[in-house]
């Protein structure tokens, strides 16, 4: 069916210069429609804005690898090279949800012991809003941690007894005792761990992580999320994507999030009777189809989803040999504990980061939950250190003595700490803590933090932060550095302004925990 | 563009105060030598957690010559080489940074003040550490063609242009062998780290990888590399680590190793 030639002067799509044929003279297509596309970018545009926007240029890169002939201006990829030299690689991010309490694990108080169910004093509350679990109680009275202490290691550090593997790597740990968060809520303080934001939709660290360096591994994504089973049933609490999601970065830089069964990616597998290069021949097609579309609209999604496509088919290939344990030697499951060996458990995931990281995987995310322990506190906070502690031994180990520790960072904690007092009834052996972001404990290791130090203090009664506070952000900031960013200068425009993951308010790296 | 230096100057310059003895360089004592020269282990008779106890000194006499750190043996003991038998901290506790070093130096210089500020390096502009390679500018794009042909990568370590290129192989392992390895010369000094775990070289392939003279860090993890191959990275000055993870490299071969002069880290783990 020959075209209808569009009326003279109203072509307004600069780019055919009045000549051959347009959008608009396809048949069969709605007028709205074809404005609309008019209205999109073209490539000539796209290309035209060069190397200045840094969204155009991430997609650049994108292209670079799928789409070699749309863009032959190698100047509009983006820099993906750090801002100086990193002792990072990559790192493996333990997220112990739900909020451990730093009593019973960090944050030895032993002052508290002599304070048994003794009102918490009010000056050191400070006239301080409670929350509502705990505003109505009778009194705040103190519940000194179960668990008994000891120094362990040539660092002397103080080692809860939960932690009785853990403890043999103590002097690689750099604890730090003041972070503080001004969430007190599960889900903002998450995200705000996460993503630097308590608000939904921002990129998540790992995200900023893949965005800022690109991939060591095309064959496997460069941030993984993987959420672990739950050790108890009780106080569970959501899991979502925009944890681990890009925001307004481009969606490539959002985590793949494995699963905990025993297939990690669920329709990878071709069905029976596809074979290899028919799969092949399909993406290649339906990736052809969605290049011709950007060619005509030039919407970045376009090439993201062609990108995803191509990504699957890779890890069509590259995910079974991941998940195969039987290459490991038999030392790995004296490590990590025979629950290892079981697909989702908390112990199997840290093996399963020890192999992405070996692969080239950047940002590996384990999520632990039911750490929110507002009741029955001592039988919840064993139960979840008897599933974590030797898997977290293992892996720090694992990386130390493979090599790898030197230059893969390892974060524990959660999103905030918990109260010196018991919500709920204390009794000799048992008590609860509410949710408490004034101060709580971390660690990290490797990748050039320092080992076998303490960063920070907190009052006797781990309420208030006496002694070197560190924020969420500052965190971040140090993390980044690790990676060889200044935080700073890591950003992206949305919005009219120059996104970064530590935000607007300072945020400072904190040189005293960097070796 | 400011430096790295400078950057990392600029975040410890903020935290930094006038330097004390009770301040910076008490820190730096209780971080890095108190765990055997403090309160619960006082090794050689040396206790380094006040300041009348460093300059008491240990039981073969003083560690501080105040004024003079030529002759003082905290000072030289630090500064040596980490494999030295005397060098300081021991055991696995890494050494102390160059900033932490002259911290201490520039304190006994000031004549080892217990309660006077001293001037301490930090606050002053470091010089600017020596470049690790030559500048990558100018064979970037000849690198990463090279790279694209042999089915490696080599990525610049930051946008220091002097901070070297990064080789790696992890995307696909097995492409890279000795071959790929050989045919790198023409950027090989650019090459400060080499990952090349899971990959087919073999001892072949370490003979190039001798010439590359900027090399800092080599990964061989789980390839067919041997003693014999190690033989072959001798001429390499600056080699710093050296993974070993997973190869048949045996006795013979580490006893090689620790002849290699800038060697400071090296894993054998799961070795013959």
């Amino acid at each position: 069916m020959p075209a209808a030639p569009h009326p003279e002067g109203t072509d307004p799509c600069s780019d055919h210069g009045g000549e051959g044929p347009t959008v608009l003279d396809l048949p069969n297509v709605p007028m709205a429609l074809k404005r609309e596309w008019l209205e999109a970018e073209t490539r000539r545009h796209f290309l035209a804005r060069g190397s200045k926007a840094l969204a155009w240029a991430g997609l650049a890169t994108l292209l670079g690898r799928s789409a070699p002939h749309l863009l032959a201006d190698t100047s509009a990829l983006p820099d993906r090279r750090p801002h100086f030299a990193p002792k990072a690689k990559r790192a493996i991010y333990l997220f112990m949800a739900g909020a451990p309490s730093q009593f019973e694990t960090w944050d030895y108080k032993p002052k508290l012991s002599g304070m048994f169910a003794q009102n918490l004093p009010e000056s050191v509350r400070g006239g301080q809003v409670l929350t509502g679990m705990t505003a109505s109680q009778a009194g705040l009275p103190i519940a000194p941690s179960l668990f008994k202490f000891s120094q362990q290691g040539r660092s002397g550090q103080w080692v809860s007894e939960l932690f009785p593997h853990t403890g043999k790597v103590v002097d690689e740990l750099c604890v730090i005792k003041s972070l503080y968060t001004e969430a007190i809520n599960h889900e903002p303080a998450i995200l705000t761990m996460t993503t630097g934001n308590m608000f939904p939709g921002r990129p998540s660290l790992g995200s900023w992580l893949a965005y800022g360096l690109g991939a060591i591994n095309e064959e496997l994504p460069t941030f993984v999320v993987m959420t672990s089973k739950m050790p108890v049933k009780q106080n569970v609490q959501a899991l979502s994507n925009r944890l681990w999601s890009s925001g307004f970065l481009s969606p490539e830089y959002a985590a793949v999030a494995l699963r905990s069964g025993s297939e990690p990616v669920l329709y990878l597998k071709d069905p029976r009777g596809l074979s290899r290069d028919m799969r092949q021949a399909m993406i290649s097609g339906v990736s052809e189809l969605n290049r011709q579309l950007f060619e005509r609209v030039g919407d970045p999604e376009i090439n993201t989803r062609i990108s995803q496509y191509e990504m699957a088919f890779r890890m069509q290939a590259s995910v079974p040999d991941l998940s195969d344990f039987s290459d490991e030697p038999a030392s790995t499951w004296d490590l990590y504990g025979p629950k290892a060996r079981e697909p989702g458990t908390f112990a199997y995931n840290c093996l399963m980061a020890r192999r992405l990281a070996e692969r080239g995987v950047r940002f590996t995310q384990i999520f632990l939950r039911t750490w929110d322990n507002h009741t029955n506190l001592p039988a919840g906070i064993r139960a979840m250190c008897e599933d974590s502690d030797r898997p977290t031994y293992g892996l720090i180990t694992d990386l130390k003595r493979r090599g790898m520790l030197d230059d893969t960072l390892v974060v524990w904690g959660g999103e905030f700490g918990r109260t010196v007092y018991s919500q709920g009834t204390l009794t000799a052996d048992n008590y609860g803590r509410d949710h408490h972001p004034r101060c709580f404990s971390m660690w990290m290791c490797g990748a050039g933090t320092k080992p076998g130090m303490t960063y920070g203090e907190t009052d006797d009664f781990s309420y208030n932060i006496v002694k070197d506070p560190v924020h969420v952000r500052d965190l971040h900031a140090t993390i980044l550095h690790q990676f060889g960013f200044d935080h700073n200068k890591l950003t992206f425009k949305s919005q009219g302004l120059d996104q970064k993951l530590t935000g607007v308010l300072p945020a400072r790296v904190i040189p005293e925990v960097l070796a | 563009m400011r430096s790295p230096g400078l950057l990392l100057l600029a975040a410890l310059a903020c935290s930094a105060e006038p330097a004390t003895f009770d301040g910076r360089v008490a820190q730096v004592l209780r971080d890095n030598c108190s765990q055997c020269h403090g309160e619960r282990k006082q090794k050689a008779g040396l206790r380094l957690d006040s300041h009348a106890a460093v300059l008491l000194g240990s039981k073969d006499g003083p560690v501080v010559e105040p004024g003079n750190v030529g002759a003082s043996e905290l000072a030289r003991r630090i500064s040596l080489s980490p494999l030295d038998d005397d060098f300081m901290p021991s055991g696995e506790h890494p050494p102390l940074s160059p900033s932490e070093i002259s911290l201490l130096k520039a304190w006994i210089a000031a004549g080892a003040p217990a309660t006077t500020p001293f001037d301490s390096p930090a606050m002053e502009p470091a010089a600017a550490p020596p470049p690790a390679a030559p500048d990558y500018g100018p064979r970037l794009a000849l690198a990463r063609a090279l790279a694209g042909e042999l089915g490696v990568t080599l990525v610049p370590r930051s946008r220091i242009q002097t901070d070297g290129l990064i080789l790696r192989t992890a995307g696909a392992p097995s492409r890279c062998d000795d071959q790929a390895l050989a045919r790198l010369a023409p950027v090989s000094d650019l090459i400060v780290e080499a990952e090349l775990a899971r990959t087919r070289v073999t001892d072949k392939g370490m003979e190039a990888v001798g010439a590359w003279k900027n090399l800092r860090r080599l990964d061989v993890t789980r390839t067919a590399v041997t003693s014999d191959g190690l033989a072959f990275l001798a001429p390499l000055q600056l080699l710093e680590s050296l993974n070993l993870t997973q190869t048949r490299v045996d006795g013979r071969g580490l006893a090689l190793a620790r002849k290699f002069p800038a060697l400071r880290r090296i894993w054998a783990f799961e070795g013959p």
